[in-house]
């Protein structure tokens, strides 16, 4: 790994603490406002590709462990793992891997701006909510004793709110692509 | 902007070595997953709460820190009431209960620095089979923190020409600009660092 690449995925797992900071997003359609942080996943996967974007996340997920309260409203420490969702904060590293890996093989440069945006979206949609949610499920009904189907069927209510954050993290993950594409250099 | 959730104090358990209070906790989180009794449990639960609160912390910095988590675990429960048989809700409940505390506590005992040297431990083995640098892990976790104050700063100048247009404050039209200029900034700290050789290449 080179320099470069180092400092890329600092810089990445810096970008996901701020968008923590910022106030969540209100949609009128939504009730429930989406933190700009849950969508680092996605756009780290789109932006930096895979294994710098798990890298990313790997240093962001040891901010949260050591102490440094990173996670949207100041919460962080070794007790978000205890807790029922710990499965999804771990989960981040592999999902910003899956979406990583799904964006370089199917967005290049040479393509039609609609096909850069369906292959943005199916990286976010496979990775970002696919894969890390076959790692939070599972993992959520371990610890609690909820039956796997239950937990399944109850994180259906998230689904709606994913999409969107699948959708705007496209239209950055794209706007980044066409200003300063990171992406085919690999790491 | 980023303060540590490392609370000063001198209590016993600020005292205790932290390779100790790092094995403790996977050690107390197994233990706790192999039993479903209460006369085991209730004592494990009010022993961590009362270590958790012994360490100096106001009762409302002390709930605020786990609050969310603690909340989880209550709605999580909530359901499992439909669902599995009562002794073993109550027993979920103090179980999670008792390692958030715990692990609450770890956090408010130890120190980044204290951290830092155990996970450097740690990497040792993969530093020896050539994987990675353990002195990459500081340095990336020192930029981060370094540039955290400067892309909130950055973000805030993209809102602030927002409203000098009139515009909506949008993820959208944030987004973008927040990441393409703070990515741009890359190959200069990259040639930075080089240039004062932090990595030794």
């Amino acid at each position: 790994m080179n320099t470069r690449d180092l400092v890329l995925i600092a810089l990445f797992a810096a970008i996901v603490v701020v968008l923590g900071l910022i106030p969540p997003i209100t949609l009128g359609f939504i009730p429930v406002p989406i933190t700009a942080q849950s969508m680092g996943v996605m756009l780290a996967g789109c932006i930096i590709g895979a294994k710098r974007g798990a890298f990313s996340f790997l240093l962001f997920i040891l901010l949260v462990a050591i102490g440094l309260p990173v996670l949207s409203g100041g919460r962080g420490g070794l007790a978000v793992f205890a807790g029922p969702s710990g499965g999804f904060i771990l989960g981040w590293s592999v999902a910003a891997f899956v979406t990583g890996l799904i964006a370089e093989r199917f967005v290049h440069p040479g393509n039609s701006e609609a096909r850069q945006f369906v292959g943005f979206f199916l990286a976010s949609v496979i990775g970002g909510i696919v894969a890390l949610y076959a790692i939070g499920v599972p993992w959520l009904s371990a610890v609690t004793g909820t039956p796997l189907m239950t937990a399944a069927t109850g994180s259906l209510v998230f689904i709606p709110g994913d999409l969107l954050k699948a959708a705007i993290a496209t239209l950055a993950a794209r706007a980044v692509y066409a200003g300063y594409p990171l992406l085919p250099a690999r790491a | 902007m980023l303060t540590s959730l490392y609370v000063e104090g001198q209590s016993w358990f600020h005292r205790v070595p932290v390779r100790l209070k790092l094995i403790a906790l996977p050690v107390l989180s197994v233990a706790l997953f192999t039993t479903d009794a209460p006369l085991l449990l209730l004592p494990a639960f009010l022993l961590c709460g009362a270590l958790y609160l012994s360490l100096g912390m106001t009762a409302r910095d002390a709930f605020s820190r786990v609050g969310f988590v603690l909340f989880t675990i209550l709605v999580l429960a909530a359901v499992n009431l439909f669902l599995v048989p009562l002794p073993q809700v109550a027993a979920l409940v103090l179980r999670l209960t008792t390692l958030v505390l715990f692990a609450a506590a770890v956090t408010a005992t130890t120190t980044i620095g204290a951290f830092m040297d155990e996970i450097t431990i740690l990497l040792k083995p993969l530093e020896r089979l050539g994987l990675l640098w353990a002195a990459d892990v500081s340095l990336a976790l020192g930029l981060v923190l370094r540039f955290v104050p400067d892309i909130f700063a950055r973000y805030q100048a993209i809102s602030e020409a927002h409203r000098a247009r009139g515009l909506p404050i949008r993820p959208m039209t944030i987004i973008g600009p927040l990441i393409i200029l703070t990515l741009k900034d890359a190959d200069t700290i990259a040639a930075a660092i080089d240039a004062r050789g932090f990595r030794r290449q």
